[in-house]
Formats: C-alpha cells, sequence, structure tokens
C-alpha cells in the first residue's frame, strides 16, 4: 500500500484535434469529443477517489497550444481538502462527491472555453502534443518543488492521442521523453486511432504502458482497467504485454523516418541523404582526402 | 500475562468487519459509506471493485484469479477475502456451473453515483438558506477546531480551566482514558497517557470509536450517524451545510460533534454548520499508520502546532511552543530544564523515560510522538529523529523488560537422577520444557504439556 504521505499525480493529456474529432463526428458519431470527455472524467474522478492524496491535471493539447482543463487558471486550485475559492458553488446535487463535481464542472467548462475561442490558423493541422507534455512535465516539476519536507510525490502521464504523428516535431519529442525518464516518471498512452511511433518509443523509454484500443466506445472502460492501476499494482497485475517499438528516427532534414541514413560525427544529427556542411552544428565534412583516412575525415557511418 | 494495557487503534475494516451484515447492508445505503469504505480498500482490491463497478454480469472467479501475476497470489487471496468480508461482492452460480463474483448491488449502485452522480443529493444544501451574515472563513474554523480539541485533551490532564460537558466526561470515561472514583474529580488512566502521544488524527479517530461503541445505548442508530461522519468527511471546508431534514437524535449528534470541534455552529439552535478540518480529516486518520503531520491537508497545518520539537543527538529536546499542553506532554517523558517565553529545554533522561514507562506509554510511543511534532528543520533529515535517540529510548524500554512471565508446572522431589532424567528428556521430547535445574532435580514444564508428561510419568512408575 502506497504511504500516506506520497502524492500521486496523475496528468492526462488529451488530443483535442478539431480536424481529426471533425471527422471522426462523421465517421462515427457515437463516439464524438464529448464522449471521450466523458471517459476521461470517469478516469480522472476513480483517480481522485482512490486516496485523499491522489491529484489530477488534465491537459487538453490543440494544434498550436495547450490548456490545462483542471486545474484551470480560473478557479485557484486548492488543495485535496478544496480550502480553493469555491465561488461557484456546486450546484448539481446529484449525490457526487463535491470536490469531483466542482472538478467536472472545471473541466467542462474549460473544455467549451477552449474548442470555441481557439482557431487554428495557417495550414499546420498536426495536434501540439511534444509542448503539451513539456507543459505537463513542467507542471510536475513545479509541484515537486512545492513540496514541503518528508513528502514525496510520484507523477505519471496518460496521453489519450487521436490525430497521426507529426514527425515534424520528433526532436522536441525526444528531448520530453528523456527528461520524463531522467525524473522517473511514466508515459502512458492510449492510443485511438492509427499506431504512434513515437509514443511508442516514450512508453518503452520510460516504463509506461502503450495501449491501441480496438473499440473506441468502451474508452471508459479501458482506461480503467489498464491505466488506472498505478505503477506499484501494475507490477502485480497482469496487463496488456509490450508492443513492439518502431524505434525508426527522424531525419533532420525533411522530418522522415528513416531505417538508415547519414550521421553526423561531430553532434550526431541525422540526415537522409548527403550534405557536405551539417545543418545543425556547421560541420564541414571533407570526404574526398585519402591521406587524412584516420581523424579528420568523416565518413558515412550508419544509423541502425 | 500482559502487564500493560496497549491503547489499541484500531482502523476502519475492522470496526466494519465486526458489524452485523444487515448494518453493513444498511450502511452501504449511502454513497458517502461507499466511498469511505472504498478508500480505505488495500490498492489491489479498489483495482478490483474500479473493474466491476461497470459490468452488470457476474465475472467467473477463475477470470478474476487471472488478473494478477502468480507472485502476487498472496495479495490476491487477501483481497478477495476483504472485499468477501465487508460483503462488498457476492459469489453468483454462473449458467454451466461455474462459480462467478458480482459486486454488491447497493455499494455499486451509491459508488457509482459519488463518482459520476445521478442520485439524490446527500443533504439539502447550504445554499437553500442564502449567503451565511456570519460567514466563516477557513482559517477562524481551523483556530476554532483546534481550541474545541485542546480543551479536551486539557480536561483529560487536568488543567482547571478547561470544562467539558456531563457527557463528554462520561464518554471519557467509558472510552477507558479517565478512571473517575465517585466524589472525586475525574483522574488520567494510563491508556489516557498514550492517546495524548497520539497524533491528532488518531486521537479523534480513536475517540470516535469509543463514540460509536457506545452509540447504541445512547439509543442512536449507528447506521445513521455513521453515515453522516462520512458525509461530514467529504464535505467541503468553509461551506455551510443546512441541518434541514436531520433527524433527533442526529440533531443531538451534531451537538456532541460540535463539542468536539468537529463542526462549528454559532448557536445551538443555528440552522446551519460548518464541518471543520478535524471532520474532513477523519477518514484520513483511520489509517494508523506512521505520522502523516506533514501532509499539509493534515489537521493542524495552519496553526503551526504539530511541527515544534528538535531533537538533538545529546538528548536534549527543544519544543517551540507555549502551549501548555504541549510542554505537559514533553515533559511526560522528559526532564525540563529551561523555560523561554516562544521554547522549553528538556532532556531526555533514563529516569524520564522509565518513569513515562511505568505510565504505561512505550518507547514506540515516545518516539511517534517525537516523529510527528517534528520540527519541518528535523523532517529534511533522515531519519527524522537521530537513531541514536530511538535506538536508546527502545533500550530503556527494554531495561524493564527483563523478566519474562511463563506459566508453569513445578516437578520436584525426585527420588534419583535417572528418574529426574527419563522425566526431563520426555517433557522435552514433547517441547514443552521450560527450566530445569540438575542439581536440584526440578523442572518446571508448560501448563498444555502438565497432563501429557504426568501420564507418562503414571506409565513409568507402573511400569517399574
Amino acid at each position: 500500500m502506497a504511504s500516506e504521505d506520497e502524492w500521486n499525480l496523475l496528468v492526462i493529456v488529451m488530443d483535442v484535434n478539431p480536424i481529426w474529432w471533425g471527422q471522426q463526428a462523421q465517421r462515427e458519431p457515437e463516439f464524438t469529443l464529448s464522449k471521450c470527455l466523458d471517459a476521461v472524467m470517469v478516469m480522472g474522478n476513480s483517480h481522485m477517489a482512490m486516496t485523499r492524496t491522489n491529484k489530477l491535471a488534465i491537459i487538453a493539447s490543440h494544434c498550436q497550444d495547450s490548456h490545462f482543463l483542471y486545474p484551470s487558471k480560473n478557479w485557484t486550485a486548492g488543495d485535496g481538502a478544496g480550502d480553493g475559492a469555491m465561488d461557484e458553488a456546486p450546484n448539481c446535487g446529484d449525490g457526487k462527491y463535491e470536490l469531483l463535481s466542482v472538478a467536472n464542472n472545471v473541466v467542462a467548462e474549460e473544455m467549451k472555453r477552449v474548442m470555441s475561442t481557439t482557431e487554428v490558423k495557417g495550414n499546420s493541422t498536426d495536434t501540439l502534443l511534444a509542448g503539451s507534455l513539456a507543459k505537463a512535465l513542467c507542471y510536475i516539476h513545479r509541484l515537486t518543488k512545492e513540496l514541503e519536507a518528508g513528502e514525496e510525490i510520484k507523477s505519471r502521464i496518460l496521453v489519450i492521442k487521436t490525430a497521426e504523428d507529426c514527425a515534424r516535431q520528433y526532436m522536441n519529442f525526444m528531448n520530453v521523453i528523456f527528461a520524463a525518464q531522467k525524473q522517473n516518471i511514466l508515459i502512458d498512452a492510449c492510443v485511438l486511432d492509427s499506431d504512434s511511433g513515437l509514443l511508442q518509443q516514450a512508453c518503452d523509454i520510460t516504463g509506461g504502458l502503450y495501449l491501441k484500443i480496438p473499440q473506441k466506445i468502451a474508452l471508459a472502460q479501458y482506461l480503467l482497467w489498464v491505466f488506472l492501476p498505478d505503477s506499484e499494482q501494475r507490477s502485480q497485475l497482469v496487463l496488456p504485454p509490450p508492443v513492439h517499438v518502431d524505434y525508426r528516427a527522424a531525419c533532420f532534414c525533411h522530418r522522415n523516418l528513416i531505417e538508415i541514413g547519414y550521421v553526423c560525427s561531430v553532434c550526431l544529427s541525422i540526415f537522409c541523404n548527403f550534405s557536405p556542411i551539417c545543418t545543425t552544428c556547421e560541420t564541414a565534412f571533407k570526404i574526398q582526402l585519402p591521406q587524412m583516412m584516420k581523424s579528420k575525415k568523416k565518413k558515412l557511418k550508419q544509423s541502425t | 500475562m500482559k502487564l500493560r494495557v496497549q491503547l489499541q487503534c484500531k482502523n476502519l475494516h475492522e470496526y466494519l468487519k465486526e458489524l452485523s451484515p444487515e448494518i453493513l447492508d444498511r450502511l452501504y445505503n449511502h454513497p458517502a459509506t461507499c466511498l469511505a469504505v472504498y478508500r480505505e480498500l488495500p490498492s489491489l482490491a479498489k483495482n478490483y471493485v474500479m473493474r466491476m463497478l461497470f459490468l452488470d454480469q457476474p465475472l467467473p472467479q477463475a477470470a478474476v484469479a487471472l488478473w494478477v501475476k502468480k507472485e502476487s497470489q498472496k495479495a490476491h487471496d487477501e483481497c478477495v477475502s476483504v472485499l468477501t468480508g465487508l460483503r462488498l461482492w457476492h459469489t453468483q452460480q454462473l449458467q454451466g456451473g461455474l462459480q462467478g463474483n458480482i459486486l454488491n448491488p447497493i455499494f455499486k449502485d451509491n459508488l457509482r453515483i459519488a463518482l459520476l452522480g445521478g442520485g439524490k443529493a446527500w443533504a439539502d444544501e447550504g445554499s437553500s438558506l442564502g449567503p451565511d451574515r456570519h460567514a466563516r472563513d477557513v482559517v477562524s474554523l481551523d483556530r476554532y477546531a483546534m481550541e474545541r480539541w485542546e480543551v479536551i485533551l486539557q480536561f483529560m490532564v487536568g488543567s482547571p480551566n478547561a470544562a467539558v460537558s456531563q457527557d463528554l466526561a462520561q464518554l471519557l470515561t467509558q472510552a477507558g482514558l479517565m478512571r473517575s472514583d465517585p466524589g472525586e474529580a475525574p483522574c488520567i488512566t494510563s491508556a489516557g497517557f498514550q492517546f495524548l502521544l497520539l497524533d491528532t488524527a488518531s486521537q479523534l479517530w480513536y475517540f470516535t470509536l469509543q463514540y460509536l461503541n457506545t452509540a447504541q445505548s445512547r439509543g442512536m442508530d449507528l447506521v445513521e450517524i455513521l453515515s453522516f461522519l462520512f458525509q461530514l468527511s467529504f464535505s467541503t471546508l468553509g461551506r455551510d451545510y443546512s441541518v434541514e431534514g436531520m433527524s433527533e437524535s442526529l440533531l443531538t449528534f451534531l451537538q456532541h460533534l460540535r463539542e468536539f470541534g468537529l463542526v462549528f455552529q454559532r448557536k445551538r439552535k443555528s440552522r446551519r454548520y460548518y464541518p471543520t478540518r478535524l471532520a474532513i480529516t477523519l477518514a484520513a486518520g483511520i489509517t494508523t499508520k506512521a505520522s502523516s503531520s506533514s501532509n499539509p491537508m493534515d489537521v493542524t497545518s495552519g496553526t503551526g502546532d504539530t511541527s515544534f520539537i528538535v531533537v538533538e543527538t545529546n538528548y536534549r529536546i527543544y519544543a517551540y511552543t507555549n502551549s501548555e499542553l504541549q510542554i505537559a506532554l514533553v515533559a511526560l517523558f522528559s526532564e525540563m530544564l529551561y523555560r523561554f517565553p516562544n521554547v522549553v529545554v528538556g532532556q531526555v533522561t533514563r529516569e524520564s523515560v522509565q518513569q513515562a514507562i511505568a505510565n504505561g506509554i512505550t518507547a514506540q510511543q515516545i518516539i511517534h510522538f517525537l516523529r510527528t511534532r517534528a520540527h519541518p528543520v528535523m523532517l529534511k533529515q533522515t531519519p527524522v529523529v537521530p537513531s541514536t535517540i530511538t535506538d536508546q529510548i527502545r533500550l530503556w524500554e527494554l531495561e524493564r523488560d527483563r523478566l519474562q512471565f511463563t506459566e508453569g508446572v513445578l516437578y520436584n522431589q525426585f527420588l534419583s537422577q535417572a528418574e529426574f532424567e527419563v522425566l526431563r528428556d520426555r517433557a522435552q521430547g514433547l517441547g514443552c520444557l521450560v527450566w530445569q535445574n540438575v542439581q536440584h532435580r526440578v523442572m518446571v514444564v508448560t501448563p498444555h504439556g502438565h497432563s501429557e508428561v504426568k501420564k507418562f510419568w503414571k506409565r513409568h512408575k507402573s511400569n517399574t
């Protein structure tokens, strides 16, 4: 059993890419963004109901930016006992635990605000997942620093991913993953649509779970079964086996995923085709000089 | 033979398990109790409940058994026994003769309501009363709660300016924390000393348990007050709630809670009440595990009253407090040296600790007290209390435990050494020999081995 002095923080990063969800609503009208949000709230409520020391944060990841749905800026998050400002007294007397009903109202309000105010500008239609993850890490870091002596916090991130991977975010994504690994933060991924190589790597490196769910409509049940147990309980439970991880890297020049490519021997940047000067560190490669075979020559290396 | 009475602090599970099945089933009729019970389950069992919460069909037991890995089978069995013991799930015959499990339907429905809503309100909301002209903020509620609780503790240590009601004094006596001889003022017992050294959350829980034990004899409905108590522990600090729709016995209960400082009510007849931090952390205090006082949600945070003790490796205790009560508590097991306006200095000595132990306090309780009240500076180091101090206090306790009492039957006056040896070897073979002295030909046998040895002796005598 987890000790009472230990906080348990779950950050849910939810992909709210409007383009994907718009198409989804046409494909399967029975599973829309609001249904997904419901499932996430069930998950969040279950997490918070487990013990008093469980904390929750939900981040919506949009095209160009990411928003905190809970705890939101407009609502000063009090501690679990809820001594935050309660201007909006929960009006729904439907038997729900007050803390949860306050939280759910906040999430729903914020979600409405995010979806109605954020516009999709330009032609970038990818979800800013790396940015949201970075924000989650920052939030976790802040809470860790705010701890009092003798307290510990265990954090994990759950990504609910819908849209396609974006190879352009490869660099940022990898940085986030390694930062998470260093901080001992698990990244779990629940993928609704097509497999995501980046998230597979993230889960594999940080020791989280990766699951592509076969039935979207049963999202809540998948979340409760697989992602609700924390790392301690997971060691006791039988859970889905790890997937085969696609470890291909994206090249720095065109952001394509490649299996074999060129690597700069100075800064380890990856390129899909040869260029005489590394675009990252501006090293000039001299290759046609047979007499300098040993040291100076930057030979093409193969990456796997 | 046990010389000391150890203060037993049961947790919620142990308490609930002793209740009759009918009461348990009635308890689960309220979302708040379901949530409280759920929170107290072992973490694995919580996941079991979560997995089955939205299932309407029973699950085959074989499938449930496959949820855990082989090496955690023990944890699984424990969960199953807890869930069955609390009547949270039932066994049901599946089609095809398999045994299946299904969650207790009442519990399932109410836990769902607690999580997701869709039921009726727990109680009438305070908003129906309109805003309170005498609204209380969190700080003043905290102060109020602490004051009330300190009065009780001060009453226990016999401080003259602390007065409590007849009911409360009686409750303290019934709980065995105080002893009252007819015609005399009640005085504290050794259990009471141990009680004082607990942290506030545990004190509160112990006290509540005692209250619940006597509740039925007061003609109160146990289910009603338990539900209310849990409801209180899930309410929001700094909000007012209405007393509308509460029964007569519940109103009496509310008055008692008001006296303990669990709720704030401006006047006895006031139609609204505020739960205080004490009430809200009541459910958290159920766990009797080592401290949670560093927890910001802890009962007394904000009053700065829990973290004031610095212990040095030279056995000096610095207590940054001017509360008479806290000083008295520190003085229970230390020798007071100096007193300044904001700090007292004491020294833990062999005599002072032995004195405390003679009063019925255990070393564990002293160490727990020091640890839970440790100053923030102390909390930064590990272990919080220097190990020399903890070890030494334990050793001092062991000094008193040099004698071990064992009941036994003495055999003596053997006629020959051979006879003695035959019987002794037999007793040794049976594993019931406690002590022997070859020179004096005496031996002591445990009481349950006595009949066996005696029979053997008779047989042996008749054979020779």
